[in-house]
């Protein structure tokens, strides 16, 4: 082993024997283990405290992940040009890669309610650079400790190679996203999981410290690291950090695989947030019977009704009013209902069941026939939900309702004025309902109520209700005052029959609610885009060919992962459980990948060129897939061909370094080509062109790009 | 040769680091209270007015020039427009040293609405009101619920042609008694609505301003000739809160109030009650000592139940017991009428005599269940009810 004993930082001979026994370099390549670990798990857990802090849309999620590759590619650039290669500093660096983490959740706590307004959701630029700003530290550090650990290690006499140094780094990654997803998420909250996954950094390097016998820094070590563990298991602190954003009055607050829930209580209003956002608070009256009298009033008989989430609150004594056989209440995180339940917000009673699982698969897999189907979601503006307005799903739910059975649910739009952006939402959804149904209503309440049935359809609610003798507490006053004849009649006459139908692969209302959310700030993304685009084709023109292949591949496997998680998002829907098991599955394959293309190394050109024909054989079969089949598929299909997929992406790592020459170091300059290359392919697959194009497009885009690096290496 | 880091290199990068973290700290941490504070006022649109005028341009009112530029004296954003600028509230904009407004005869909404939905609740019970806006706002409410007309150009929304004298005809032809001037904000379309008053108090028709009150006296005092009654948002009794939620002050909208009670001008008062900014009692108690300094008991307050929206979407809605509460602030205060509204069904919908406490107009929601107020006097004690009844 490459131990050099000689070294000015170990002048003690007397230690000689201990330090031997540790081997530093061992201690090092241990350390890179725990820093993927780590850097998986706080990956993991910025995504989900951005997404609690502001919009919880795919733009966050690709921001964050942007933000991340980007300026982890930066520090990765960055240690190509730092010519110190001490141990020391080495472990220094490595213990504050340790301990920042739960600086910057804290950070990202504090900040959102200091810089921005309490209360309001800024637009993209302020998000894009308040996740530049507090999540650069750390992400620069860890793209810059990879390569660096090489330098110090080669420095040390030790035979490494950037090839065994991205596999080390992969199987802390893998081991990081396995803890994470399939045992941390479960019982921790973030500042937990935070400590516990950075144990073995963390401890790594208070042992280099102790071997450099660096006693004072060791002293300093030590106190920050008990200060570090004192503050992540005290309960009381981590919710102190919470009180920021939600007031002081939280009751109830945990981590779930779906989000962050979050239960808070003033006088005596208790307020469920769910990822940031207040979901729902008590005494709402006005949605309570807007969502079950509307559609539940057109039908002469009610049995069975399905209720999908937002079944807190009035909303079963409101259903009960119609004297149902029987309440289905669908709701997907198991967590949520619990805590409902016990604070007293959840009381279903005898004739409701609760079904934890997802709306869709439940739809899809469920025999029962009922009356009536009536969702209470969020906005389409996010893949998860868009599944549940797509033609696909339209079509599903009328196979379990009965004849003349009701499907209802609501989208935002203020019936006062309809803008452009609005009307083509309500256009789309419509057009897309309307194929399933004979008749389409639309009611402009607070928000605009689609009911949808092949049997007859009244606008005259209160007249219904009187029939009934039913008794509300807002419809009954004033409906006819807030949804006039005039209003319904111009809402209804307002949709553009041209408009695109939302389809499951083609999520056209995404695309819609993107502009929707870009018109609100009065902002628009292109600047965004054209400044990226202009510096990744600066980047690109600046770099080797290898380091274009790796850029490109990175784009690639990124861009695939987005389309298995779109594509897994609208089979399956569960994507918040098995996020953790595709992408373990994507570094799964990266790792035997990585161990093939170091075996075959010498092969150099020919095995890039293989790998890339397999990369594109592979994206050629999703796309006639997705074109001629997009049919129900196996989980393990998808996992196995991630995992195949990123085992292609692993054998060129070795192999371009193997060609540009380890002497010439290339680690930093191929660890930025690949990270830069990933960031891209998040943001460009994730929010641009699935969103606006659709996943074929998303397709043929890669199988270009790829077609496109493999003439590069032939042209060599 | 590898380089020894010292133990006193080490300590001068580490405070290097700590510098580093410190400025970044200074960098990032709110500002200092008392020194610059939160402010979301609008800016002019420079070199942002179309090259030409449209057909729903009129020439605005109350400015001066130069010859060259423009200063738009509607309201206390006195915007200062050079050649091709645009307004804060969008409407306004300086060609050829003129200043014209784009908002004249081009509703972008126009509905029927009870007049309790204003909220007016003592001006002419269970009438309707034809409810029209134009494109504008002189504010930045993080909370707007109109915010796609109001915070858009009349450029950018699609809008009905409704001049004056098309909007008094047909609230004659439907034989409604009121014209409102609402939704956004009327002040950015200030001349439409004063020839549309002016048209409308010309036949008989009644004249209700939905407004922010950010005006100044000029234009507001020549408004008051045909104004019937207003209802003014007192949005905080605080200025910091004005500019920090809204992009206003406070000032000029309490001048408004007292302008419009020396005039006569019947007003009611709305505040949202937004949970964390305006749900302090002692603010509120501050806020009803003033009215009943400057204004009296008689004109009605009403509090008005939050809701996520817009950008304010991430504060959860007030808790019923918070209204309530500063209801009963108020009226301990000595304001005689406060109302809760966004909340069905509650007893303080109903208005209830200042001197007897006899409920006198019961309401289901928009309608009037039972009526005891016989030639603007309480059925029951015979005081006189302050507000405008038939």
């Amino acid at each position: 082993m490459g131990f050099v004993s000689d070294s000015p930082e170990f002048g003690n001979r007397n230690s000689e024997a201990f330090v031997v026994l540790m081997n530093l370099t061992n201690l090092i390549i241990i350390s890179i283990i725990g820093a993927g670990i780590s850097s998986i798990a706080v990956q993991i857990i910025t995504v989900r405290e951005f997404l609690s802090q502001f919009s919880g849309n795919e733009i966050t999620i690709s921001l964050v992940l942007f933000c991340w590759l980007m300026v982890s590619g930066l520090g990765s650039l960055a240690s190509k040009f730092f010519k110190k290669k001490s141990v020391t500093f080495y472990s220094i660096l490595a213990l504050i890669i340790g301990l920042l983490p739960l600086i910057q959740i804290i950070a990202i706590r504090f900040f959102r309610d200091t810089i921005f307004i309490h209360g309001e959701s800024p637009g993209f630029y302020p998000i894009f650079f308040f996740i530049l700003i507090l999540s650069a530290p750390y992400t620069f550090l860890i793209g810059f400790i990879l390569p660096y650990s090489l330098t110090v290690i080669r420095a040390k006499g030790r035979e490494f190679t950037s090839g065994a140094l991205y596999i080390t780094d992969n199987i802390g990654d893998i081991t990081g996203g396995i803890l994470f997803s399939f045992i941390l998420v479960y019982f921790f909250n973030h500042f937990k999981i935070i400590a516990l996954t950075s144990l073995l950094l963390i401890l790594i390097s208070l042992v280099l410290i102790i071997c450099l016998k660096r006693y004072l820094l060791f002293l300093v070590a030590f106190l920050s690291v008990t200060l570090f563990f004192a503050l992540a298991f005290e309960k009381r602190f981590e919710l102190w950090t919470l009180s920021n954003q939600y007031g002081p009055n939280i009751v109830n607050y945990q981590e779930s695989p779906y989000g962050r829930i979050v239960l808070t209580k003033e006088i005596e209003q208790y307020t469920f947030w769910e990822s940031g956002t207040p979901t729902f608070s008590t005494f709402n009256v006005i949605n309570s019977e807007e969502k079950v009298h509307y559609p539940l009033c057109q039908l002469d008989k009610i049995e069975d009704v399905l209720l999908v989430s937002g079944g807190m609150g009035e909303t079963f004594n409101e259903i009960l009013k119609y004297s149902p056989r029987r309440i289905d209440y669908v709701e997907l995180d198991p967590a949520l209902i619990k805590v409902a339940s016990q604070y007293g917000l959840l009381s279903p009673g005898g004739k409701v069941t609760i079904i934890p699982t997802d709306g869709r698969k439940y739809i899809t897999n469920s025999n029962k026939k009922y009356s009536a189907i009536i969702l209470d979601l969020p906005e389409p503006d996010t893949f998860q939900i868009n599944r549940f307005y797509t033609s696909e799903f339209f079509d599903k739910a009328k196979r379990i309702l009965k004849k003349d059975g009701i499907l209802s649910f609501s989208l935002i739009a203020n019936p006062t004025y309809l803008s452009e952006v609005r009307v083509k939402k309500l256009s789309s959804i419509f057009n897309t309902v309307k194929k399933y149904f004979h008749n389409v209503l639309l009611i402009p309440g607070e928000e605009v109520y689609f009911l949808a049935s092949d049997g007859k359809l009244t606008a005259d609610i209160p007249l219904k209700l009187r029939k009934r003798s039913i008794t509300t507490s807002y419809i009954d006053g004033f409906y006819y005052g807030n949804v006039t004849k005039e209003r319904i009649k111009s809402i209804n006459e307002s949709i553009n029959p041209d408009e695109f139908i939302n389809t499951d692969f083609h999520p056209r209302v995404i695309n819609i609610m993107f502009k929707e959310w870009f018109k609100k700030y009065g902002t628009s993304p292109n600047w965004f885009i054209a400044t990226l685009i202009g510096l990744l084709v600066f980047y690109v023109s600046l770099i080797k060919r290898e380091e274009y292949l790796l850029f490109s591949t990175g784009f690639a496997v990124m861009g695939v992962e987005m389309l298995i998680l779109f594509s897994f998002q609208v089979i399956y829907g569960c994507i918040y459980l098995k996020v953790g098991a595709i992408i373990t599955c994507f570094l799964l394959g990266l790792l035997p990948g990585a161990v093939l293309g170091n075996r075959w190394k010498k092969r150099g050109k020919d095995m890039l060129i293989m790998a890339e024909v397999g990369m594109i054989l592979l994206l050629m079969t999703y796309l006639i897939w997705v074109t001629f089949y997009q049919s129900m598929m196996p989980e393990i299909v998808f996992f196995l061909y991630g995992f195949t997929f990123s085992m292609l992406c692993g054998v060129q790592f070795p192999v371009a370094a193997e060609i540009i020459g380890e002497k010439k170091s290339p680690a930093a300059g191929l660890f930025a080509a690949d990270l830069v290359g990933a960031g891209a392919g998040t943001l460009a697959i994730g929010t641009l062109l699935i969103p606006l194009l659709g996943i074929q497009a998303a397709i043929i885009a890669l199988i270009f790009i790829k077609i496109a690096s493999t003439f590069v290496i032939l042209k060599r | 040769m590898k380089r020894h880091i010292s133990r006193k290199e080490f300590l001068k990068e580490m405070g290097l680091l700590s510098l580093l973290i410190a400025a970044e700290g200074h960098c990032l941490s709110p500002k200092n209270k008392g020194e610059e504070k939160a402010d979301i006022r609008g800016h002019v649109f420079k070199n942002d007015a179309p090259k030409s005028l449209w057909k729903w341009s009129k020439e605005g009112f109350h400015y001066t020039t130069n010859g060259k530029d423009v200063q738009c004296m509607v309201c206390p954003n006195r915007c200062y427009l050079t050649p091709g600028d645009r307004s804060v509230c969008r409407s306004k904009i300086n060609i050829g040293g003129k200043l014209y407004s784009l908002a004249y005869g081009n509703p972008c909404a126009v509905h029927i609405d009870p007049i309790e939905k204003k909220p007016l609740s003592h001006f002419y019970p269970a009438t309707l009101v034809f409810s029209i806006a134009a494109a504008g706002c002189n504010f930045r409410c993080l909370n707007c619920q109109n915010w796609e007309i109001s915070q858009r150009k009349p450029e950018e929304v699609h809008h009905h042609e409704l001049f004056p004298a098309d909007v008094v005809r047909i609230t004659k032809e439907k034989n409604i008694p009121s014209i409102a001037y609402t939704y956004s904000e009327p002040i950015s379309y200030y001349e439409y609505m004063y020839d549309t008053a002016r048209l409308a108090r010309e036949e008989g028709i009644k004249n209700v301003w939905v407004t922010n009150g950010y005006i100044n006296k000029r234009p507001l005092e020549d408004l008051t000739k045909y104004l019937d009654a207003a209802n003014v948002n007192l949005k905080s009794f605080d200025d910091d809160t004005y500019r920090r939620l809204n992009g206003g002050r406070l000032q000029p909208v309490l001048n408004t109030f007292k302008l419009l009670h020396e005039k006569g001008v019947w007003f009611e008062m709305t505040t949202l009650v937004v949970p964390g900014y305006i749900d302090k009692p002692e603010m509120i108690k501050r806020m009803c000592g003033w009215i009943l300094k400057e204004l009296g008991p008689d004109y009605p307050l009403h509090f008005l139940r939050f809701s996520p929206r817009y950008k304010l979407n991430r504060l959860p809605a007030t808790p019923v017991k918070t209204l309530e509460l500063l209801r009963d602030i108020a009226i301990k205060e000595g304001i005689h009428y406060v109302y809760l509204g966004n909340v069905p069904s509650h007893d303080a919908y109903n208005t209830y005599c200042h001197n007897c406490h006899k409920i006198l107009i019961k309401r289901v929601g928009y309608n009037i269940a039972e009526f005891n107020i016989n030639n603007g006097k309480c059925k029951f004690c015979k005081t006189p009810i302050p507000g405008r009844w038939s």
